[in-house]
């Protein structure tokens, strides 16, 4: 609320303040860090200090981390595991003697029972093999996902005990050729039998994981549904199949880049009689429940990309530090030296976003972490959508009656608006407060809080005047939702560094120098990307060109070729 | 004084030349200078620009001071000289012909208004010798080398060459650049160079200029590319500063600006095959690339004679995957209508295609798309938001649209009755089930003018249909027949 006690110079500016800002100061905690950016505000409490686990847990995941990581060095033979395409029996048995099958499957249902962090941590070594990384993923993170989601305690009791011990292996079935993330072009369809007691499920299902060693399938299908109004509308839902129910066949196995040993495949069902009692929550309810999965299964990922570049990083540092090149050392060169600052700097951060995200995720109560989760996952162009719009849209709800205002000229507020761009542009100083004598960041790494509380507030005042200028309509402007997205992931990168760095070095743990080093580095360069990031959405900037890259596309897919002229044509 | 009685000779030659256009040479081997006397009146036809010719009759004076009122004129107002290249020779050689008839490509050679009636151009005999039958590119070569080899002096050369100019399309070779440069080469070489600045200023030899500006405006209206032979005759002819050279250069500019500004080009050649030329008329019509071009109905051989009927035209259809789901969705309470046929040029053919259309759905009949609220698994499709853009980013240009009916498919076929387009109908049937519960109305435009005659050449304007339709109103332009 700093910012506003600031800029309220006069009185009816104030006036104007109380009335649309009072809900927000009154309600409590209900928002997510994330969500807050979009409002150019850093909601301290969420991410700092950095979370910690007790000295209870972390003796805990120390047991279970060591067997398991000494497993994975000696035993597991990543090598062979990519040559045959396949992970060796006996590999997946120690796995499941490990309990690995079952990580987040409560401890009544025979499983672990792991938190999110000690689930990250234990993921950040499974990691160290692909194939086997993706193979228990594929189980846990989404196919029994849903079980444990929505599932009765009828579904609970009668799956998750095989499940959690590997007896039997789940797999995830919602993608169809016709269909990615599109659900209203789904195919496969169940139909209710005429004794009222079966779905008969008919359709085929693309790239599962697992789809060939899996024995319980969740499977999405459409189904009928009476609506309250009594028209008949076709509505998804989730079952859970078994492959014994019959009528349940597999393709042949994809071949795939690094994850060949994991299985997968295409899954066809014809005539499948799946069992009333096997629809995952309500009927009709599939659209929701998939989405849960989608969006909670996310979050491990961080943790097991910095797993693997950690284990990377061991080895490429070995061979750099032998290797000799003109009678020097490789580990001598500037160019390689960048490169192993660079793994260092980005296995710093996935590290410190995933392990900052699991510890909100454990945070008591359901906290709505949803854009953090994707954001430590989000590396792929349909997650930034999500990011975005999920922020926006809360943004967007909250400056509503503002943007009301400025649209039908309400004089206070437009001259508000405009005195506050001219504050901006001359050049103002932003504190948040993360600084300072009371600050929670420490003083080695306020410069790079500076930069973050700067980003931060021009990043709620480009999303203010994003939602002015495209209001609802944003959601067609996907070039400005990426970069909206991208921007926010470097946000939270650096409030996660930033928050880690300063409890390493308040509690004085071993090398925090390097991690304040680490910090620095990439808070300055994510800042100058946010910074060019924020430019390109301002609408007349010299480096805002999506006219021209949309013209350019339009042209290109009108004749669907690439059009120009070859460098060695002649007119004559 | 050198110089003087080189060109004395040089006009006599031209004069002959001129001579010979009146088609009173009927000795080509006539001695030079007694041809000349014959023909005194064709002296102002060389316009030699040469003022110290001794033979300078009245009409090389009037022009001489034209020449200068123009030089003086074009000095005073400051008008750059090069630019108005036609003004001037306008005066000097009586001649609008290049410039006057816009139809003919063809111009024709300058027509002295005091001249009876023409006989038969000179050296028709050239091209009449060729064998008959055989008018193609070899047989006009060897008819331009007769004339190089009857004439070793090149006597008549501007009459030949527009003569030449005139039988190139006869011969199907108008589009040939080797034949143009051969036609250039005819020129004899050195001889029109301007050699001192009144020359220059002056036009040198006009009438052999505005032959070789002939030459190079036919092979411009059929975009004919001069190249680095046609430069290097042009300056053999007539130096660098002279007209043809000055077109030469703006062909040489305008033409590679101009030659890919089509965004929908056609090839040079068009196909001869009936069903290939509605292919690529159908292609050029249809934005969408994903549609399909059948062939329904493939031409039989011997509709040659005017005997043939429609059954055996070929019908060539387009339709796009869209326009078929717009088909199967339509209201069969609705009809829909083939109409045609419309006009559509490809270069110098005239192609005629039917489409079968509907008329806009009326307001409140058409569905409203709704977005489902379950769509994308993976963010949401739309936001809960109450306001939209605003009108600083509302990019759309402000235009009242004029909504019109769909179009479900378009077709060219060699016949345009309604036996033949039937025919097409039912072939759509084949991969539109849902046309055969909709009537089909045809609405055919009886006549299509002569050009339809000169186009298709293989039957009369659209007869009316044959016997096969029970109430026919006869006389009018709508012919209606429900179709199943």
């Amino acid at each position: 609320m700093m910012i506003f006690g600031l800029r309220a110079r006069t009185c009816w500016a104030l006036g104007s303040f109380a009335v649309s800002r009072r809900p927000l100061r009154s309600s409590p905690r209900t928002h997510a860090f994330a969500k807050e950016l979009f409002l150019g505000r850093i909601e301290k409490k969420d991410v700092f200090p950095f979370p910690e686990v007790s000295q209870d847990e972390l003796n805990e995941i120390n047991h279970f981390v060591g067997p398991i990581e000494k497993f994975f060095t000696e035993e597991v033979d990543s090598r062979k595991i990519d040559q045959e395409g396949k992970i060796p029996t006996e590999t997946l048995e120690k796995l499941k003697s490990l309990g690995l099958f079952g990580m987040q499957v409560p401890e009544e249902y025979g499983g672990l029972g792991l938190s999110n962090t000690m689930y990250a941590r234990l993921g950040e070594i499974v990691s160290l093999d692909g194939s086997i990384a993706v193979t228990l993923a594929a189980h846990q993170a989404i196919g029994l996902k849903g079980i444990i989601l929505a599932g009765s305690e009828e579904q609970k009791a009668k799956y998750l005990p095989k499940l959690a011990s590997g007896e039997h292996i789940a797999a995830f079935c919602l993608t169809e050729p016709a269909s990615g993330s599109d659900a209203a072009s789904i195919r496969t369809r169940a139909s209710l039998s005429e004794d009222k007691k079966h779905y008969i499920l008919n359709g085929s299902k693309v790239w599962i994981t697992n789809g060939g060693l899996a024995s319980i399938f969740t499977v999405f299908a459409k189904t009928s549904v009476v609506d309250s109004d009594g028209s008949v509308k076709d509505k998804m839902t989730a079952f859970i199949v078994e492959r014994d129910f019959g009528g349940v066949t597999n393709g042949k196995p994809e071949d795939k880049l690094g994850i060949r040993g994991s299985n997968t495949c295409e899954v066809h069902f014809e005539n499948t009689k799946v069992p009333i009692e096997n629809v995952l929550g309500e009927v009709g309810g599939g659209f929701k429940v998939a989405m849960n999965i989608l969006n909670s299964g996310r979050f491990s990922m961080g943790s097991a990309v910095a797993g693997m570049l950690k284990k990377l990083i061991e080895m490429t540092a070995e061979y750099a530090c032998t290797r000799k090149q003109f009678n020097r050392n490789l580990s001598e060169f500037g160019l390689i030296q960048e490169k192993f600052a660079l793994m260092a700097q980005k296995a710093y951060v996935m590290e410190s976003m995933a392990y900052l995200t699991a510890g909100m995720l454990d945070q008591p109560g359901f906290p709505d972490c949803s854009i953090e989760a994707a954001m430590v996952k989000g590396t792929n162009e349909i997650l930034r959508m999500y990011i975005a719009l999920t922020g926006l849209q809360h943004a967007g709800r909250i400056l509503t009656a503002r943007i009301n205002e400025l649209k039908r000229g309400n004089v206070t507020t437009v001259l508000e608006t405009v005195g506050r761009r001219l504050r901006d542009s001359l050049g103002r100083t932003v504190d948040l407060g993360l600084t300072g004598n009371l600050g929670v960041v420490h003083p080695s790494v306020a410069d790079s809080a500076n930069k973050l509380e700067e980003n931060v507030y021009y990043f709620g005042r480009t999303v203010e005047t994003l939602l002015l200028r495209f209001g609802k309509t944003i959601v067609e402007e996907q070039m400005v939702l990426k970069r909206v997205a991208n921007i926010l992931i470097n946000l939270y990168g650096m409030t996660a560094v930033l928050s880690r760095a300063s409890r390493s070095m308040r509690a004085g743990l071993r090398n925090h120098d390097h991690e304040v080093l680490l910090a620095n580095i990439f808070c300055t360069e994510a800042y100058c990307q946010n910074l060019f990031t924020l430019s390109q959405l301002d609408k007349y900037s010299p480096e805002n060109l999506d006219e021209q890259i949309k013209k350019v596309s339009q042209q290109v897919l009108e004749r669907r070729a690439y059009i120009c002229a070859h460098p060695l044509d002649r007119t004559s | 004084m050198r110089q003087p009685r080189l060109r004395e000779v040089k006009a006599v030659s031209s004069g002959h030349a001129a001579g010979g256009q009146l088609g009173q040479n009927s000795n080509p081997r006539l001695p030079v200078f007694s041809q000349r006397s014959q023909n005194p009146g064709s002296q102002p036809q060389s316009c030699c620009g040469c003022p110290t010719s001794r033979g300078m009759s009245w009409a090389q004076a009037i022009m001489l001071a034209r020449g200068w009122r123009g030089i003086c004129g074009a000095a005073l107002t400051g008008a750059p000289f090069s630019q108005v290249p036609f003004q001037v020779p306008r005066g000097l050689h009586c001649s609008v012909a290049t410039h006057s008839s816009d139809s003919s490509l063809v111009p024709r050679p300058p027509k002295p208004l005091w001249q009876p009636a023409k006989p038969l151009s000179p050296h028709e005999e050239l091209f009449r010798l060729a064998p008959d039958g055989a008018r193609d590119k070899a047989s006009f070569v060897q008819a331009v080398q007769n004339f190089g080899q009857h004439n070793v002096r090149k006597r008549g050369h501007v009459d030949f060459i527009y003569l030449a100019l005139r039988k190139m399309r006869d011969y199907g070779v108008e589009k040939d650049l080797t034949v143009y440069n051969l036609l250039l080469d005819v020129f004899p070489k050195e001889v029109f160079k301007p050699r001192n600045i009144f020359q220059k200023i002056f036009i040198h030899y006009p009438r052999q200029q505005e032959c070789g500006l002939a030459v190079l405006e036919q092979m411009e209206n059929h975009g004919v590319m001069p190249n680095k032979e046609t430069e290097f005759l042009l300056i053999q002819i007539f130096g660098r500063k002279s007209y043809p050279m000055l077109k030469f250069v703006r062909m040489k500019l305008w033409f590679s600006r101009f030659k890919n500004i089509n965004p929908f080009p056609m090839p040079r050649d068009l196909p001869k095959d009936p069903v290939d030329l509605a292919t690529l008329g159908l292609r050029h019509i249809e934005p969408d690339l994903s549609a399909r071009v059948t062939v329904y109905q493939m031409a039989s051989s011997k509709d040659s004679t005017g005997t043939a009927d429609s059954t055996e035209q070929h019908i060539v259809g387009i339709q796009s995957p869209d326009q078929q789901a717009a088909l199967a969705r339509h209201n069969p309470a609705r009809p829909i209508f083939v109409e045609g046929p419309f006009s559509l040029w490809l270069r110098d053919r005239c192609v005629y295609y039917h489409i079968l259309r509907a008329d806009l759905e009326p307001p409140e009949e058409r569905e409203v798309e709704e977005i489902p609220e379950e769509w994308n698994l993976y963010y949401p499709i739309q936001l809960d938001l109450k306001y939209g853009r605003s009108g600083w980013d509302d990019y759309e240009f402000d235009i009242d649209e004029v909504e019109e009916g769909p179009v479900f498919a378009i077709c060219m076929a060699g016949a345009h009755d309604q036996a033949t387009l039937a025919k097409w109908i039912k072939g759509l049937q084949e991969t539109n089930p849902a046309l055969a519960q909709i009537p089909v109305i045809f609405r055919l435009t009886a006549s299509t003018g002569e050009l339809l005659a000169s186009s298709s050449g293989l039957e009369e304007p659209c007869p009316p249909p044959p016997q096969e339709e029970e109430e026919e109103e006869d006389n009018t332009q709508r012919q209606q027949q429900g179709q199943s």
